[in-house]
């Protein structure tokens, strides 16, 4: 064999093999980038997508009235449910002018987490809404089923909601409500007529 | 190699637990259509149980503290006393009955340990000795007949429609003792401010001053024995509380407060007994859930649990009558004080869940509110307030003697 042939054979075997080697490498990539990617903290929100707008009636304290008075909210639903109760609280925790927000200041949701079977919303806020609590039936009470039947009012797969401080149960706010067991609605601050 | 790492790490953790001796805590209390007995041990422990006509007797495997005592259940329907004897380092608890029962349900549960028996009086001839398979740890093979659950489950459905509506009529109350004791609790105290008004009033010491007066007021006019959760600028835990009035065998319960909430404007007193979820409303549902929770007894769950706890509640026997409490007390509140009435609301009170006896918590005014504030300055307005409460337990004692007596 000549050394012409030599030459030819073995520059057609290294083409071929850098052909192969691009053509691996790409589909490589393209198979990456199919992958589900994994929802962390970080990249939560660029997995997030719009896909509808989802309407609220959040109730809240008025000075003119025992009852607490619906507002209309609208927001879009975004994929992950815990996103959507994580907005829902902000909206809760942000309030409305001229209606009152029964939340102790500075009071933020460190996080939240839904326990499908027992359908128990179970949330987490920082410790101000210990420290900062002004001491009270009625203020714990309006706290509480503020929360809580706001929740389950706009949720109905929530059935109860659980309280958490700085990740830790805690016996009462101010020595009234017992908060180690999780909250079930009662409404009695709703009018029938707002529902 | 891991799985003999495993058991022998185990084994270093289990042998010295064993060694511990076992503590037991033993539980009977009337619910509609049955009675509860709980054994609640400080850890886990084997048992083998055995049923005779009017006894239930549990055998255990280890010998339990405190040894050889008898554990007597006046306030309940069914159970008699509980008798526990040590033989050959073996403890044996017998539940003495008051009359032939069957076992409705026998299940375990765990955190804390509790092995808990459903009783029912039962009117049919049995057999004198008659063994009751141990029900199974959650970590034990062996399962009790589940058709045994499933027949008792429906039966008690007609045994809870039934006794929902008898505290209705007076002449089915069952026997109580007279009212001798009462406990007030003046909430709050010591670095425990409670709630404190603009002019820095501090409901601590507002409910001291009412609670002093209603002390007096029982003392002096009815001659009953008055057990004070506190009598000074002191701290006592929620707990501490119930327990004082529990141990003190005290049979009503009224914690003193002044409110406070986050609009300015609201005003006027309340009175609150508690809400378990558990309540006579909520039982018949209750139970129903709790029965589809036991039908698989392995997956007997944190949720279960709960609702265990809430059955275990001691508050839960009382509702009714801590309604009337409630009524009574707030009614007089209308009458003698010019504030708005806000009428009787449950809630889930800590300080009174576990209060073994009729109990209500008294929100006296509005601390938030500058006009109520100024009232609670005035000791006239206090002697009011003391006053009402005084004669709202007076006319709950009066249907208490007509109705229980």
């Amino acid at each position: 064999m000549s050394k012409k042939i030599i030459y030819s054979l073995v520059g057609l075997a290294v083409i071929f093999f850098i052909g192969s080697l691009l053509i691996f490498l790409k589909s490589g990539k393209e198979a990456k980038t199919k992958e589900p990617g994994i929802l962390t903290q970080d990249n939560v929100r660029e997995e997030v997508q719009v896909q509808e707008l989802i309407k609220f009636k959040i109730f809240f304290l008025t000075e003119e009235s025992r009852w607490m008075r619906p507002v209309q909210y609208e927001i879009e639903r975004p994929v992950v449910r815990e996103e959507l109760y994580r907005r829902f609280i902000e909206l809760l925790l942000t309030g409305k002018e001229n209606y009152i927000v029964p939340v102790p200041g500075g009071v933020k949701l460190r996080t939240l987490f839904y326990m499908e079977k027992k359908q128990m919303l179970v949330l987490d806020f920082t410790e101000e809404l210990a420290t900062n609590f002004p001491a009270g039936t009625d203020t714990e009470l309006e706290f509480i089923y503020f929360i809580v039947d706001n929740i389950c009012f706009n949720f109905k797969e929530v059935k109860m909601v659980k309280f958490l401080i700085s990740g830790n149960e805690y016996k009462t706010l101010t020595g009234h409500i017992d908060m180690e067991n999780p909250f079930y609605p009662d409404f009695k601050f709703f009018r029938q007529d707002d529902l | 190699m891991r799985n003999k790492l495993a058991l022998l790490a185990l084994s270093v953790i289990l042998i010295p637990l064993s060694l511990f001796s076992l503590s037991l805590n033993i539980r009977a209390f009337d619910h509609p259509g049955f009675t509860r007995v709980v054994f609640e041990g400080d850890r886990g422990f084997e048992f083998h149980v055995g049923k005779f006509k009017t006894e239930l007797e549990i055998q255990l495997k280890e010998k339990a503290e405190p040894g050889n005592t008898i554990t007597t259940f006046s306030r309940s329907s069914l159970v008699e006393k509980v008798v526990h004897r040590v033989a050959n380092n073996r403890s044996v608890f017998k539940v003495h009955l008051k009359s032939s029962f069957k076992v409705n349900r026998n299940f375990v549960l765990e955190r804390p340990f509790r092995v808990v028996f459903d009783l029912v009086k039962s009117e049919e001839k049995e057999a004198d000795s008659e063994p009751v398979t141990a029900p199974p740890t959650p970590t034990a093979e062996n399962k009790p007949p589940e058709q045994q659950e499933q027949e008792t489950v429906q039966e008690e459905k007609e045994k809870q429609t039934d006794s929902e509506d008898k505290p209705e009529e007076p002449g089915v109350f069952k026997r109580r003792a007279a009212i001798e004791t009462i406990c007030i609790d003046p909430g709050h105290g010591g670095t425990d401010l409670g709630a404190v008004g603009s002019l820095k009033i501090a409901e601590k010491d507002i409910t001291l001053k009412v609670g002093k007066k209603l002390k007096q007021l029982i003392m002096s006019r009815m001659g009953l024995h008055v057990v004070m959760t506190r009598e000074n600028d002191n701290e006592v835990s929620l707990n501490s509380r119930v327990s004082i009035a529990n141990n003190n065998k005290a049979q009503i319960f009224v914690s003193i407060h002044v409110n406070s909430s986050y609009r300015k404007s609201a005003r006027g007193s309340e009175t609150f007994f508690v809400s378990l979820k558990a309540t006579d409303q909520d039982a018949f549902q209750l139970s129903e859930k709790e029965n589809k929770a036991f039908e698989g007894l392995n997956d007997v769950g944190e949720d279960d649990e709960l609702k265990m706890i809430l059955w275990d509640m001691a508050q839960n026997e009382y509702i009714k009558e801590s309604s009337k409490l409630a009524e009574f007390i707030q009614e007089e509140l209308n009458v003698l004080l010019s504030t708005r009435n806000r009428g009787v609301k449950q809630a889930p009170f800590r300080v009174l869940m576990r209060a073994a006896m009729p109990a209500v918590l008294v929100e006296i005014a509005f601390l938030s509110n500058p006009h109520e504030q100024n009232k609670l300055q005035e000791d006239s307005f206090l002697d009011n307030v003391a006053r009402a409460v005084y004669t709202g337990i007076s006319r709950y004692i009066n249907y208490h003697n007509s109705v229980f007596r």
